[in-house]
């Protein structure tokens, strides 16, 4: 019985006789393990088989922790729990003042300054501004549309011209910069939610700059 | 069914004289703590029918008894075996010379004081409540010493071995040597020196558990089982190049699937989960295992072959009971299954596949082929060598149906009593004894013309 004949699934007999010596198995094993198959007519089936059977088991696995592991929350125990706490479901929105800074400073602050004291007789300020500190409707408004003409803000009159910078941007990121200028430079109004801009954005619908006029028909300036 | 064909030859037999005094300590310890253990259950098994049966004194109640039972299994017969088949095993392998061979002495008698200690503190009542890790802390110093004594020498032996082709057994020995002392001293600090708070114990001790079955006794039989496959069929193990894939994944799934058994635990889901697929995977290996097993012995009519020779018809039961053990772990690890059968005598039945009908098979099988050639002398008894098999066979097959059936019909509400094993105990008992006189008459017939000692 030669060796050649035999595929490598199958064992071979490295010597004559029942038992064999340990170094004489070791060394027909490590033939086995260096040694290349040698090229032949048809192929064995076994490696492939094996291959595609482990291959369907990694699927199995990976699908399995998909569905079984609730995104590998360290704090989901049971499988049968309802899906939201089980999956995180969608998170409700909290205002981000850092992230409000963050878009103010890049948004805004060319025009009303990284202090918010604006720039007198051009930007008027929003530290300290009625305007900014009353109604949420009509702080939202403004940035959401702009407006442009003749201004008061705290006894002060300009005349600018401020864009729809708010057109631009998500309602979650309007909601965030208009809730970090209400709590800045000692401004002390509540803070705004994304569904509160997402409520106005569709109210008002795409149009052009307010006047200071027409705002303040709609909201007027509360008296402290 | 004789060891007729045993020849020693020169080389083998300084290697095997080198091992020879350790080795048979091993092997008499483990002895005796076998047939301790199986009187112990014996009366377990009685008392689960008759609960009255010494349950008058409080030392020979029920629970202390169990615990008794299950540590000088584990710790008395299967590790005190798997000491001395490993370093016997992997000297052989090596063609490793033992110099020292007073050390490893030194750390089975540690051992197995530290052993007899503990299993004394058990029976006064003194111990913990998590299995396996029942005996009072302060032993498991003295066993880690023992241990790190008596169990590192493979791991010497491998650093000595002459350059060339590594086998298959010496992964397996290897691995199991370093997963063991990680294992325990791991899991003696994080449950009984200073416990890991809540859940996490329970984690912590569901990981020790499957590693010292999985890792430690199953990785160690493993490795004597691709040994003696090939040296006494005289062939080369089949699809060899699938072992190496075998290896790594058993080693790498096998620790994961502890968490399986804590299904609908207050663990992490996930945890859970990957304990589900790990136990799955573990068929990976075990697919690989038997085709190399079953692939080289069945070739060329060679069941038959095997079934006439000692030590293979040992191997041949125990290689059966892994495929069963690991396809009923892998479909009993799933949620919809796993529901049905926890906490019911199914899971002893499980372990028992595990520990009995495949580890300590191959502890038989391999302790028919390795005494004669530490000892110098024959087996008695051909007569007490199959009176062995059948009542082990025969015991082992029985304890099975009565305890993977009952824990189905436990789990599905068809009934509310525990089993009976006191049948399949018995016939262990009677097993075990005639494999005893069988070992001891061949440990004193050489005691009687040498000197050596062993543990008594």
């Amino acid at each position: 019985m030669t060796d050649q004949h035999h595929s490598s699934d199958q064992p071979r007999r490295p010597s004559a006789g029942d038992s064999v010596s340990d170094s004489r198995l070791v060394e027909a094993h490590s033939h086995l393990a260096r040694d290349k198959e040698e090229p032949k007519e048809g192929f064995s089936l076994l490696p492939i088989v094996v291959v595609f059977i482990f291959c369907g088991f990694g699927f199995w696995a990976g699908l399995y922790l998909t569905r079984n592991a609730a995104g590998f929350s360290p704090s989901a125990f049971d499988l049968n729990a309802p899906r939201e706490v089980a999956n995180d479901g969608p998170k409700a929105f909290e205002p981000d003042l850092a992230k409000g800074e963050k878009l103010f400073l890049q948004q805004c602050a060319s025009c009303h300054q990284a202090n918010g004291l604006g720039v007198p007789g051009a930007f008027p300020p929003l530290a300290n501004s009625a305007w900014v500190k009353g109604s949420e409707d009509r702080i939202i408004k403004i940035v959401l549309a702009g407006i442009a003409g003749e201004i008061e803000v705290n006894g002060m009159k300009y005349n600018g011209n401020m864009p729809n910078i708010g057109a631009g941007l998500k309602d979650a990121q309007v909601a965030n910069i208009v809730s970090y200028v209400r709590s800045a430079w000692g401004n002390h109004a509540d803070p705004v939610m994304d569904t509160k801009v997402a409520e106005i954005r569709k109210a008002i619908g795409s149009r052009g700059q307010y006047s200071p006029k027409e705002i303040l028909e709609q909201h007027p300036l509360e008296t402290k | 069914m004789s060891q007729d064909s045993y020849r020693p030859s020169f080389t083998l037999s300084r290697v095997d004289a080198s091992v020879a005094q350790p080795v048979r300590l091993f092997f008499a310890s483990a002895f005796l703590w076998l047939i301790l253990a199986s009187i112990v259950s014996v009366i377990t098994a009685i008392q689960l029918k008759d609960n009255s049966f010494l349950g008058g004194c409080s030392l020979t109640t029920y629970g202390r008894l169990k615990a008794l039972e299950g540590n000088l299994f584990a710790y008395g017969w299967v590790t005190n075996a798997l000491f001395g088949l490993n370093l016997w095993l992997m000297s052989s392998l090596t063609r490793f010379e033992f110099k020292n061979a007073w050390l490893a002495n030194l750390g089975g008698v540690i051992w197995n004081l530290t052993l007899t200690y503990g299993a004394i503190q058990i029976v006064l009542g003194n111990m913990n409540g998590l299995s396996l890790l029942e005996m009072p802390k302060e032993v498991s110093l003295a066993s880690f010493v023992g241990f790190l004594l008596a169990a590192l020498w493979p791991a010497v032996a491998f650093s000595r071995r002459p350059t060339g082709h590594v086998y298959v057994s010496q992964w397996y020995i290897l691995g199991s040597t370093f997963v063991f002392p990680i294992t325990f001293a791991l899991t003696h600090l994080l449950v009984l020196w200073c416990p890991a708070q809540g859940v996490l114990q329970a984690l912590v001790h569901s990981w020790f558990y499957q590693n010292f079955h999985l890792l430690w006794f199953a990785s160690s039989a493993i490795a004597a089982v691709y040994y003696f496959i090939p040296k006494e069929s005289g062939r080369t193990v089949a699809a060899y190049y699938l072992s190496t894939v075998g290896f790594w994944t058993y080693f790498l799934f096998a620790s994961w699937t502890s968490p399986a058994s804590l299904l609908g635990s207050p663990l992490p889901l996930w945890i859970q989960s990957v304990g589900v697929v790990a136990s799955l995977l573990m068929l990976i290996p075990l697919v690989i295992l038997s085709i190399n097993f079953l692939g080289t012995l069945s070739w060329n009519r060679g069941l038959s072959q095997s079934w006439n020779n000692t030590t293979l018809r040992f191997v041949l039961v125990a290689i059966f009971a892994l495929i069963l053990w690991g396809a009923l772990f892998a479909v009993f690890s799933t949620r919809g299954f796993n529901a049905v059968v926890r906490f019911t005598s199914f899971n002893v039945g499980l372990e028992h596949l595990l520990s009995y009908s495949f580890v300590s098979f191959v502890i038989f099988g391999a302790t028919y082929f390795i005494l004669p050639k530490v000892t110098g002398s024959f087996w008695l008894s051909p007569k007490l060598v199959h009176l062995h098999f059948w009542s082990s066979a025969i015991g082992t097959v029985s304890l099975l149906v009565i305890t993977l059936v009952a824990g189905w019909q436990q789990g599905s509400g068809l009934r509310t009593d525990w089993p009976s094993g006191i049948f399949p105990a018995v016939l262990f008992l009677i097993g075990h004894i005639a494999f005893g006189i069988n070992a001891f008459g061949m440990l004193t017939a050489k005691l009687s013309s040498g000197h050596e000692s062993t543990h008594a």
